[in-house]
């Protein structure tokens, strides 16, 4: 059992709490779900529970956390080790042997277990995680999702009655996520570990929980069961990610139909909205006059329809122009790294101005290598990639800059200058555009993402969010015509995804193409119009998203996987999100 | 692009008993500085070749070995500049360059450098066996047998651990620089130094913070709990490693006795002399250089008898 009792901590050297006043207590085989924004204290909470927060954080802590009647403080994580097992975001930097079994036996040989029962806490736990298989193989190895299991069952071996993840998926693909997450109920279901479970993404996990727990800046605003949390209007507004389903069955309640306001599967959804639909009358008899209007015949997806049938700019008269010119070109394109691996093959893409195409596929199927073609990072085996009609052979990366914006996934990797006006200015330098002529343009950019008042600040020290912005800024401030972002929403929360798509769709409206490489489905579908979906480094589909993710298996979003269900009832088999839902219902 | 991490290749080699090969290479180190011979030294680096073929690692040998080329050529030419000794001048330069002299130089000079490279070359190449064919884990056990303290053991094989991730992250953050129009090629020597200090500050933000993650990681797992730590997997020594251990310790016994009556010697200064061997020398050094390899031979004899 775990109890918090009037919690307040400061990291040392800030005068901002990061948790203030926390109460919070959890019983045992509980499944809990923390939440929040990002710098809300979520991870800090977490490192209370093993006493990495006060020992190895230092700072200055009030209150009471105990965990099984100890007191954190006067326990060291050492100590705490075989109660509570933590695992945290980055699994490579969790790992510290070479072979899979001794990663397992690491913590049993820092506590001094006899040998005999480290080989059969390691051949159990190898087991309860499903990876018997790869006892011998070299996590180096290994993929995401499999190095965040030996991650878990590293920690289980010491027989933990609690186990805390902090977004153990964040870095992972959604094969790999969704292994590790049904791993966290089967034990937490079957072995009756009490399970604290960090996540941005609610509508995989939420059926399993049974408990929400919101914080922010270092509060608890909410607590408690799925249903009651989910369909609080303040926790919406919070800008927790509430899962289409839930969003719809709101909708539709607030017209006046007695239903379920939060199925929390699909499964309850589609129960509920199919006895919805047979109850309503209304619905009958409209039903028998006319198929519902499908998003397609809606006015104001009459344009998202047309750029289905041919992938063309939405309602851009400017774009129409350019129609005949592409921006990049990609002909019989093949890449092979050097030590022979073929990454695509015989690709054909052309990519318009006001486009917004999504790149997807799984791991490895060659996604960053073909967008790596499109700036000239890595240039063809054979083929051709022309480029706003500079063929990148001819071109190195530097001048390509200037026409193609590449955005990192990790804003770390950009940022590297003393202030956020400096980083914007190193940009526009490097493409020669220097002191009066810069200032404009870095004003007007940092206008544009609310980063005035960051100015003179240590890019580094912003929160991820604002880090995010000021990488994405300081490719923007050049105006590229083409920008492309590799995985920008991996571990974001809902509303600051919102955000960045929200600026993006702007972009292209003026004119200019945005690529996405991605596997966050509910987002393409919000946002993308057009979908390539790789496999195997060859495009196997290249339409609209509604031709892509409709009636398909993998990568279709919870509400596609709904409306399929109603067909029966004349829903439009091909809506992907809440939005055209409730409209096609209206 | 060869990678330098290591990789079981289930190997003879790399199924030995870490201790064999640790003794080996240490053997094959001694040896090295032992003799002054070329003749030796370059018989004694060639007959580190077929542990290296056994154990399947002559790709990542071979790009090791390049650098240890490069690192040679370098003291071959500094040796011929620096040392003015040596009877058989070829070249006097005409001026004096100040603090230097004026360099001379000698057909000595230029032999003493082969002679210490094949010296290197013998060394190098036994310590790529220790890079590649014995696992980094077995490697830590070894050391704090031998009682090492185990905290730095450990620190020494996270670090090699995480070279191929830091690679990574400054191949990454080098492409995002390009992609804000940096030319990292271009420029005078001052505007490369800074588009470097570009990816260095970065890369080391970056690795403070993994190193954290790492240090909170394993707090987590009862890192340093300050009892006696135990080991899952332990080096049980068979009868065959202490065969094999024998061989090294007698083919290091041998060249201690073969240096100390007088063979394998060689003065390059004042003059060179001609090197050479009589018939008996050359039959003693070969049974040496056959006893340096007791350990492939054994090895893959035991394999065939285990397999029939």
């Amino acid at each position: 059992m775990i109890s918090i009792k009037n919690l307040t901590f400061y990291y040392s050297g800030s005068d901002k709490p990061a948790l203030h006043d926390i109460n919070l207590e959890i019983q045992d085989g509980e499944f809990v779900l923390l939440t929040g924004p990002s710098g809300g204290g979520k991870s800090s909470l977490c490192r209370c529970l093993n006493g990495l927060i006060p020992h190895f954080y230092g700072g200055t802590m009030t209150g009471k956390v105990e965990v099984n009647g100890l007191d954190v403080t006067k326990h060291s994580t050492k100590e705490l080790a075989t109660m509570v097992g933590v695992v945290f975001q980055d699994p490579e930097n969790q790992l510290v042997t070479v072979d899979v079994d001794r990663e397992l036996a690491f913590g049993l040989e820092n506590l001094a277990f006899p040998r005999e029962v480290i080989a059969k806490r390691v051949e159990e736990a190898l087991d309860t995680v499903g990876i018997a298989g790869l006892r011998h193989r070299a996590t180096s190895e290994l993929s995401g999702g499999e190095k965040q299991r030996v991650a878990i069952a590293s920690v289980l071996v010491l027989y933990p009655d609690i186990l805390v993840l902090d977004e153990p998926t964040s870095e992972l693909d959604p094969k790999g996520a969704e292994d590790v997450l049904n791993m966290v109920e089967r034990l937490n279901d079957e072995l009756g570990l009490t399970v604290i479970l960090v996540e941005h993404r609610l509508d995989r996990v939420v059926a399993h929980s049974d408990r929400i727990v919101v914080l922010e800046k270092g509060m608890i605003t909410a607590d408690g069961g799925p249903r009651s949390i989910l369909s609080d209007r303040r926790v919406s507004q919070s800008g927790v990610g509430i899962p289409p389903i839930i969003k719809l069955a709101q909708a539709v309640k607030s017209k006046g139909s007695l239903i379920d306001n939060t199925p929390l599967t699909v499964k309850e959804s589609r129960m509920a909205m199919a006895e919805a639909l047979r109850d309503s009358e209304s619905f009958a008899s409209r039903h028998s006059e006319r198929v519902l209007r499908s998003p397609c015949h809606s006015e104001r997806s009459e344009e998202s329809h047309r750029s289905g049938q041919a992938p063309r700019p939405k309602n851009l008269n400017r774009a129409r122009l350019h129609e005949e010119s592409p921006l990049i070109e990609v002909k019989k394109l093949w890449h092979a790294y050097p030590e022979g691996f073929v990454a695509v093959k015989d690709i054909n893409l052309s990519i318009c101005p006001g486009e917004f195409v999504a790149i997807m596929g799984r791991n490895a199927s060659g996604k960053t290598t073909l967008v790596k073609h499109f700036n000239g990072l890595l240039k063809p085996t054979r083929g051709d990639v022309t480029v706003a009609g500079i063929n990148t052979k001819e071109a190195t990366v530097a001048e390509l800059a200037r026409k193609v914006g590449y955005v990192f996934q990790n804003p770390n990797d950009h940022l590297f200058c003393d202030t956020v006006e400096e980083e914007l200015a190193f940009t526009l330098n490097n493409l020669g555009v220097k002191g009066g002529e810069a200032e404009p343009l870095i004003n007007q950019t940092l206008e544009r993402f609310g980063l005035t008042q960051y100015r003179y600040q240590y890019p580094r020290f912003l929160s991820g969010g604002e880090k995010q912005r000021v990488a994405l800024a300081s490719i923007l401030v050049a105006q590229p015509q083409i920008i492309i972002l590799d995985e920008p929403t991996r571990g974001m929360e809902y509303r600051l995804k919102a955000e960045l798509m929200k600026f993006l769709d702007e972009y292209r409206r003026e004119c200019r193409a945005v690529i996405l490489v991605t596997q966050d489905v509910e987002m393409v579908a919000e946002f993308s119009d057009r979908v390539v979906l790789l496999s195997e480094g060859k495009i196997v589909v290249d339409g609209s998203k509604r031709e892509v993710l409709s009636q398909a298996l993998l990568f279709s979003p919870q509400i596609n996987r709904l409306a399929q269900a109603l067909k029966s009832y004349g829903v439009p088999d091909d809506i992907l999100t809440a939005d055209e839902m409730i409209e096609a219902l209206a | 692009m060869v990678s330098y991490k290591y990789s079981d290749k289930g190997t003879v080699i790399h199924r030995l008993n870490p201790w064999c090969k640790l003794a080996w290479i240490a053997g094959v180190f001694v040896l090295a500085l032992l003799f002054d011979s070329p003749i030796y030294l370059l018989l004694l680096s060639l007959s580190t070749l077929p542990v290296i073929l056994a154990a399947r690692v002559w790709k990542e040998w071979l790009s090791v070995m390049k650098f240890a080329f490069f690192l040679c050529l370098l003291i071959i030419v500094i040796n011929a500049l620096v040392s003015n000794q040596g009877s058989n001048v070829l070249y006097q330069f005409p001026v004096a360059i100040p603090i230097a002299g004026a360099p001379r130089i000698t057909l000595e000079g230029i032999l003493w450098g082969i002679g210490n490279s094949l010296r290197l070359l013998a060394i190098v190449s036994a310590f790529t066996v220790l890079m590649f064919a014995i696992h980094p884990d077995d490697l830590m056990l070894a050391m704090v047998k031998a009682k090492l303290p185990y905290k730095s053991v450990m620190v020494a094989s996270l670090s090699t651990k995480f070279v191929p991730v830091l690679i990574d992250d400054a191949q990454r953050i080098a492409d995002a620089k390009k992609s804000r129009g940096l030319e990292l090629d271009k420029g005078g020597r001052i505007q490369r130094v800074k588009s470097y200090a570009s990816i260095a500050i970065p890369l080391l933000s970056n690795s403070l913070d993994r190193a954290v993650q790492v240090a909170e990681a394993m707090e987590s797992r009862a890192f340093g709990s300050g009892q006696k730590r135990t080991f899952y997997r332990e080096l049980k020594i068979s009868k065959f490693d202490i065969t094999i251990l024998a061989f090294v310790f007698f083919f290091l016994a041998f060249g201690i006795f073969l240096r100390c009556s007088g063979q394998g010697g060689y003065q390059y200064y004042p003059a060179v002399e001609a090197v050479s061997l009589t018939t008996s020398e050359w039959a003693v050094l070969f049974v040496l250089l056959l006893l340096v390899n007791a350990m492939p031979i054994l090895a893959l004899l035991k394999r065939k008898v285990s397999l029939d």
